[in-house]
């Protein structure tokens, strides 16, 4: 798991079909400094409602992506768990 | 997943069996700087399956590792880098 | 998936049983030349991959790395993370040819 701000959103149409109606954000995360970005920023499929801006909790649980994109062969990795208060 | 750009294509003589009728594509995987145009992109090129026909340009959402290989369950396929998406928009909001 | 030289192969008389009777290549990932973009070059860094093609010395193949490796039925059983699963015919980058094995 990792906490990291939500720095944007992106939109497809073309896409595999497990990502039908999710909605992907961008996360970036940081070195411990919480200002150097660490490694590129991360399509991450939102599971919590989260928005621009705040910080989330994002997990790389496979079966929790299989749940929330009711899927079994699906390639997403990350998913929102929560978000920071 | 991370966001790559389609710079190119690569084509095979000889494949594994696996790998029949898979068109493969040559993406840089984009940081923060690339997306919001400070720098250019330099990172290694990554070879992609893409079954969703990306053209040059293209901003694509890319799995790696082990989810690559997962659409096409239950068939194996050693496939380690896997287009699951080509973006329309990114929107990018960094507070000042 | 990237792509690599084979370098060279790698011979292991002893070794665990699933991989008796596979070759070992040595291969260098290969990366765009960083200014003109119009060629292909050594990264410096080096792999051992299984071969299920028949690949030599000089050939430029593809590489696929980590658990995906494991996902062929010769392979579903080695202890291994790195496979040859092509052997590339051309790379193009834009409109340019940047590698053709004919050449």
């Amino acid at each position: 798991m990792h906490a990291g701000k939500v720095i944007g959103t992106a939109t497809a149409t073309i896409k595999h079909p497990t990502l039908t109606g999710a909605k992907l954000l961008l996360v970036q995360l940081t070195l411990a400094d919480g200002v150097t970005p660490d490694g590129d920023p991360l399509l991450v499929v939102d599971g919590v409602g989260a928005g621009c801006g705040e910080t989330v909790l994002i997990s790389s649980d496979t079966r929790r992506a299989r749940e929330l994109l009711a899927a079994n062969a699906t390639p997403v990795r990350w998913t929102t768990i929560g978000i920071k208060d | 997943m991370r966001i790559a750009q389609v710079i190119g294509t690569v084509t095979l003589c000889q494949l594994h069996p696996s790998f029949c009728g898979g068109r493969l594509k040559l993406a840089v995987p984009l940081s923060l700087d690339n997306l919001t145009g400070k720098s250019e992109p330099t990172a290694p090129p990554i070879v992609v399956w893409d079954e969703l026909g990306a053209g040059i340009g293209d901003r694509i959402a890319m799995a790696e590792g082990p989810e690559a290989s997962q659409p096409f369950r239950p068939e194996l396929k050693p496939v380690d880098a896997y287009n699951s998406a080509i973006l329309d928009q990114i929107d990018i909001r960094l507070e000042t | 998936m990237f792509v690599a030289r084979v370098t060279g192969s790698l011979v292991a008389t002893q070794k665990v049983a699933a991989m008796v009777g596979w070759k070992l290549l040595i291969v260098e990932p290969y990366r765009l030349e960083p200014t003109e973009r119009t060629s292909l070059m050594s990264t410096g860094r080096t792999f051992v991959a299984v071969d299920t093609l028949g690949a030599g010395v000089d050939d430029l193949v593809l590489i696929t790395q980590g658990s995906s490796a494991r996902a062929t039925p010769e392979t579903k059983s080695m202890p291994i993370d790195t496979i040859v699963v092509g052997i590339v015919d051309k790379v193009h980058v834009e409109s340019h040819c940047v590698y053709s094995r004919e050449e």
